[in-house]
């Protein structure tokens, strides 16, 4: 299935704005995370310090994805 | 510009905020304060001189979080309307970068929701600053905001 992925802040600037990717059916946002991580092993040392959305909701790494679902990996926010 | 069910304006701008327009349009004949939050570019952080600051936002979620925030001021507080503007791009130093209004009957709840507004637009809303200084820049410190929990249904993470 084909998910659309966005990041932002420092993340952007290391992996780029947005991708879209091929998952199988039933992936996590965990699972989604830990691909682009293993093309960029430095986004692993940001693991602790991202909160994800689905569809513009915040949402646990646990969350199952459906087919074309948003997900956006966000730094921690600091508008204001 | 985004209204809400309560009739509170909700936008993100890249041109100056025009903060008058976000004071009228939450003042009414039955209002007797209006409060309002001015968050301003400040000319150092951390004792560093800074340049000049750029805003980014995942703005489809950070007008979603923003009219979030607005309806829940009106379930907290005995407040009247809600206008709330934050600035996106690249911000001078003095320029406006956020700006709230609340208007209420009386003033304390006018002075609680306003303060409670900015509180949980830097915890909550996908809004990120970087910070330009004379030797480089650095995305600022911020708040991770807090992610509800796992249902029961999902699946574990492998």
């Amino acid at each position: 299935m084909q998910t659309r992925v966005l990041f932002f802040g420092k993340l952007k600037e290391l992996v780029g704005a947005e991708q879209s990717v091929e998952l199988r059916s039933g992936a996590t946002i965990a699972e989604l995370f830990e691909r682009f991580a293993n093309q960029k092993p430095e986004l692993a040392s940001f693991r602790s310090s991202v909160v994800a959305s689905r569809n513009q909701e915040f949402a646990p790494w646990t969350t199952v994805l459906e087919p074309g679902d948003e997900v956006a990996f966000l730094p921690p926010v600091s508008g204001g | 510009m985004t209204l809400t069910p309560h009739d509170d304006l909700v936008l993100l701008v890249r041109d100056p905020i025009a903060a008058d327009t976000l004071i009228h349009h939450v003042r009414q004949a039955d209002d007797g304060a209006v409060v309002t939050f001015d968050g301003c570019v400040r000319n150092q952080s951390h004792g560093r001189k800074t340049l000049y600051l750029e805003y980014e936002a995942y703005e489809s979620m950070a007008l979603e979080k923003m009219k979030e925030i607005a309806t829940s001021l009106h379930t907290l507080f005995a407040i009247d309307g809600v206008a709330i503007a934050h600035r996106l791009g690249r911000l001078e130093i003095g320029e406006t970068s956020v700006f709230i209004s609340v208007s209420a009957p009386h003033r304390k709840a006018a002075f609680e929701a306003c303060r409670h507004a900015i509180d949980t637009l830097k915890k909550t809303v996908p809004i990120w600053k970087k910070e330009y200084f004379e030797d480089g820049a650095v995305w600022a410190d911020g708040e991770l905001p807090p992610v509800p929990a796992a249902t029961p249904a999902a699946k574990p993470a492998s």
